[in-house]
């Protein structure tokens, strides 16, 4: 975003003003949209059992019966206040739940980008090196195939192929009941680690492994493919050219030269994946039964939960605005062109 | 047929699985003892852990109105009466008995010496401050209108309605006759809390409960996992036969099935589909197990809408429907056709339908038609929701669309729309006949009664018949059991001759258990309360 002045301080200013509209607008928008669609939380719960006058009074009791305008004004108070409320639902407090189950979606997440890496950019780079080899095209082939399959296909084809050999295929509850972990930071992986168990930390980590590892799955075919084309594009380069010139051994002039270079537009990406990956945890939480946020969001939209919907949309909403807006603080940091 | 299956599953998801394949084995954890505890129990028994697809709203009996809760709430906390497994009659749980003084008044004497799982006393003074609590929090998640006998016109306890004369005595004096009352006090919405723990105007949070039942609350974590210890001080005919139970709460019936597959879970109880029953019926490693269940599915009429209005019509499509059929092919039999809208088992129950119009017959019913001069074919909308009974309703609807259609009487067409959008629709006269399920409250006839017929119904069908009123009121009052009784099978046959809804079918209480385990079959029935406080595991 080419930005008049060119002062760095003005431009991450600028960028971090434009969140409070972005912010609002995606708040105004989940509360519209949840209004709109038919229902609400009395009638997803009870709705099938009893008569009408009494469904009437429990949307009273809610304060469902108030004008839209007044609950929407209350709703951006509340998330001004940083009170994102309690959940109508079960009444927990929204920050409860995030408190509670963000750990879990955040370990998932944090595993997922690990697996993406960690299989992404070798392959990618072997893609590219090998170009329009046998290796690369079956790189190319993985790398569109993971990205295409819908997460809940892969992970469920996994927990097929896995559920006949006694690894753990669900939840990470399990450390709960068999090693009575204390809960310090609602960070299970971080629990075990404190408590020092090491069976308790080989369950926890047996029990990450497949739902990470389906995440990056899905996460690692774009690494795959942005590799490969930056790669491919920077061995064009001429200072490549300079350095193969000067006689510097192929893979010395790969990974000195090309290879870093290439890897800079990925530092960019991985950050926008950031919402990729969000979306992809609530869909291989719902596959694996992971406690994550992802879950608790499906579970209470099919409540018809407005309070708790909300408060985790806003959330969500905020990591992703606030996560772009620091690549393109990042991107402005790296190429000073950005903001010019 | 594992094995092919993950063959396939392996060629599907590509070369890279059998890296992540190679790291499971057997010593990885995850089976089914590693994952239930292995704590030795103080009744002989081991820790086990229970699957379910059911959610807990809230774990103060206040705030809840569901299953999930009301079945954790069961084993914490102590109600007045009980009713034992396989039985339809409460007995006595922390009351030795509760009686009718009139149809209007019943006491209740309280067993002596009882205490909370924190060492108060539990009195009548606990009793009345728990029921009244109840109604006044009147929690919009909460079951608290069960209790509307002793409730005022402005919605709160009544001052009158509990009295408690001395520390073991409670008397309900109830607004009108209802002879069903000690029956709800054997429920969750009953249960007896310590007025020194909770508070009077809000619920208490989850994992703060206390109560005086087998089980005392030992950890949980929302929408995860509660742990049950055996509760000490527990001094009743409930005692736990395990020291600890694992409830491992699932999304999905997908993860719950494999979860009982593969030995993760001991038992998995609420909801497996039919679909997923008949594959695990032919497992070695797991045993399905049927009991008695109350689930009803029916069909009702608007009779808002004309083309329905004429009791011909409706007469004819019971005389067409096709239960067996229905249960067979859109249930592969796991259900039980109904003939009529109370259960079998329950004083008073009668086959009405089958009764009144035997076989399906189509002869017969364009007898109807003709007879009343209904011009035929009808044309009848159909509703169905595909997204709160399960997936098998479209099946059904299908399946009896077909039968209707293939008639020759009647010209039918589906819709369907998400659930709730779907309340809105049938109570606005969309359909002409749309699917409902029900559970009861508790297990008496008249659950299946007076919310279906008084007055159109909580469905708002527009049915109304002062007769039918009449006889709800009189067996509510009525005391002797055979009178009542009596009143009840008047009532059903009413409802066959009116059809202001069409019986479908009846569930069964379904669990697979893997086979150490006891006691799982045996609390199966239509009460749908999971004794977990019955429920032993083998080494």
């Amino acid at each position: 975003m080419a930005v008049a002045g060119g002062s760095l301080p003005r431009y991450v200013g600028q960028r971090l003003l434009l969140l409070v509209p972005m912010i609002w607008l995606v708040l105004t928008l989940v509360f519209l949209l949840l209004r709109v669609a038919p229902g609400d939380p009395v009638s997803a719960a009870v709705g099938g059992r009893l008569a009408e006058d009494e469904l009437e009074r429990r949307r009273e009791a809610l304060g469902l019966d108030r004008p839209l305008v007044v609950q929407y004004l209350e709703y951006l108070g509340q998330v001004a206040r940083f009170d994102l409320g309690n959940a109508l639902s079960d009444n927990r407090p929204v920050l409860e739940i995030i408190q509670d189950n963000g750990g879990a979606t955040l370990t998932l997440t944090m595993g997922a980008f690990l697996f993406a890496l960690v299989f992404g950019i070798p392959l990618g780079l072997l893609a590219g090196r090998r170009r329009d080899s046998a290796s690369d095209v079956f790189i190319r082939v993985f790398g569109i195939v993971t990205y295409a399959a819908p997460v809940f296909v892969t992970g469920l084809l996994f927990v097929l192929l896995v559920s006949g050999t006694g690894w753990p295929t669900y939840d990470i509850a399990s450390p709960m009941t068999k090693f009575n972990t204390e809960t310090r930071t609602h960070i299970l992986l971080l629990d075990v680690l404190l408590s020092g168990s090491s069976e308790a930390i080989w369950d926890v980590v047996q029990h990450h492994l497949l739902p990470c590892f389906v995440l990056g799955l899905f996460l690692s075919g774009v690494f795959i493919r942005l590799v490969r084309v930056n790669l491919l594009q920077t061995l064009k380069g001429d200072y490549v050219e300079a350095a193969r010139a000067r006689g510097i051994a192929e893979k010395h002039v790969i990974r000195r030269h090309a290879f870093r270079n290439a890897l800079v537009p990925v530092i960019t990406v991985v950050g926008l994946q950031v919402a990729l990956t969000l979306s992809g945890a609530v869909l291989t939480e719902s596959t694996f039964n992971w406690p994550g946020l992802g879950t608790e969001l499906i579970d209470y939209l099919n409540a018809r939960d407005y309070a708790a919907v909300q408060g985790l949309v806003t959330f969500f909403a905020i990591i992703v605005v606030v996560v772009s807006v620091l690549v393109d603080i990042v991107n402005a940091l790296v190429d000073p062109r950005v903001r010019y | 047929v594992k094995r092919t299956r993950g063959i396939l599953a392996a060629v599907s998801a590509g070369v890279l699985m059998t890296s992540l394949a190679a790291c499971g084995d057997d010593s990885g954890g995850g089976s089914a003892d590693e994952g239930s505890g292995n704590d030795s129990g103080s009744g002989g028994g081991e820790a086990w852990t229970l699957g379910t697809t059911e959610s807990i709203t809230a774990m103060d009996p206040a705030g809840s109105y569901d299953f999930g809760s009301w079945n954790m709430q069961y084993s914490i906390f102590q109600q007045l009466m009980s009713v034992p497994a396989g039985e339809s009659e409460p007995v006595g749980d922390a009351a030795e008995s509760c009686d009718y003084d009139d149809p209007t008044t019943v006491t209740c004497t309280l067993r002596d010496g009882l205490t909370f799982s924190n060492g108060n006393e539990l009195t009548s003074s606990d009793v009345k401050f728990s029921l009244e609590r109840n109604i006044n929090i009147a929690d919009p998640n909460g079951s608290g209108v069960l209790l509307a006998q002793l409730a005022g016109e402005d919605g709160k306890a009544r001052a009158d309605a509990i009295e408690t004369p001395d520390d073991t005595t409670v008397t309900f004096n109830l607004n009108s006759p209802d002879t069903t009352f000690v029956k709800l006090l054997s429920t969750a919405t009953t249960s007896i809390v310590d007025e020194e723990t909770f508070p009077g105007d809000e619920l208490l949070g989850d994992d703060e409960v206390v109560g005086s039942g087998p089980f005392k609350l030992s950890q949980y974590k929302e929408g995860e996992q509660v742990v049950l210890e055996a509760n000490e001080s527990y001094d009743g005919d409930k005692s736990a036969q395990a020291p600890q139970v694992f409830v491992q709460f699932f999304k999905d019936t997908g993860p719950l099935k494999e979860a009982i597959s593969s030995g993760q879970v001991d038992v998995a109880w609420r909801t497996l589909s039919p679909t997923d029953l008949n594959d695990l019926e032919g497992s070695d490693d797991v045993e399905v197990i049927e009991g008695e269940g109350s689930e009803f599915r029916y069909w009702v009429f608007q009779l808002g809408n004309e083309e329905v209005q004429d009791v011909a019509v409706r007469q004819a499509v019971a005389q067409i429907i096709d239960r067996e059929t229905i249960a067979e092919d859109a249930y592969d039999g796991t259900v039980t056709p109904a003939y009529s809208i109370v259960p079998p088992g329950f004083g008073g129950q009668k086959d009405s339908f089958q009764e009144k119009y035997g076989e399906p017959d189509v002869g017969k019913a364009k007898q109807i038609l003709d007879e009343a001069g209904v011009e035929t074919p009808v044309e009848l909308t159909l509703g169905y929701t595909p997204t709160h009974y399960g997936p098998n309703l479209v099946d059904e609807a299908t399946e009896l669309s077909n039968q209707l259609s293939e008639s020759g009487l009647f010209e039918t067409s589906i819709e369907q729309a998400e659930w709730e959008q779907y309340q809105t629709l049938y109570k606005k006269n969309a359909y002409d006949l749309f699917a409902l399920g029900w559970y009861p409250d508790i297990l008496d006839a008249d659950n299946y009664l007076t919310p279906f017929l008084r007055d159109g119904g909580f469905y708002s069908n527009n049915y109304s018949s002062d007769e039918v009123n009449e006889l709800l009121d009189q067996e509510l009052a009525e005391t002797e059991t055979s009178a009542r009784d009596e009143l009840i099978s008047q009532l059903q046959d009413i409802v066959a001759e009116d059809v202001p809804l069409v019986p479908s079918w009846f569930g069964k209480n379904v669990a697979v258990a893997t086979p150490q385990m006891n006691g799982v079959g045996e609390t199966l029935d239509p009460t749908y309360i999971f004794r977990l406080w019955e429920i032993s595991k083998s080494s």
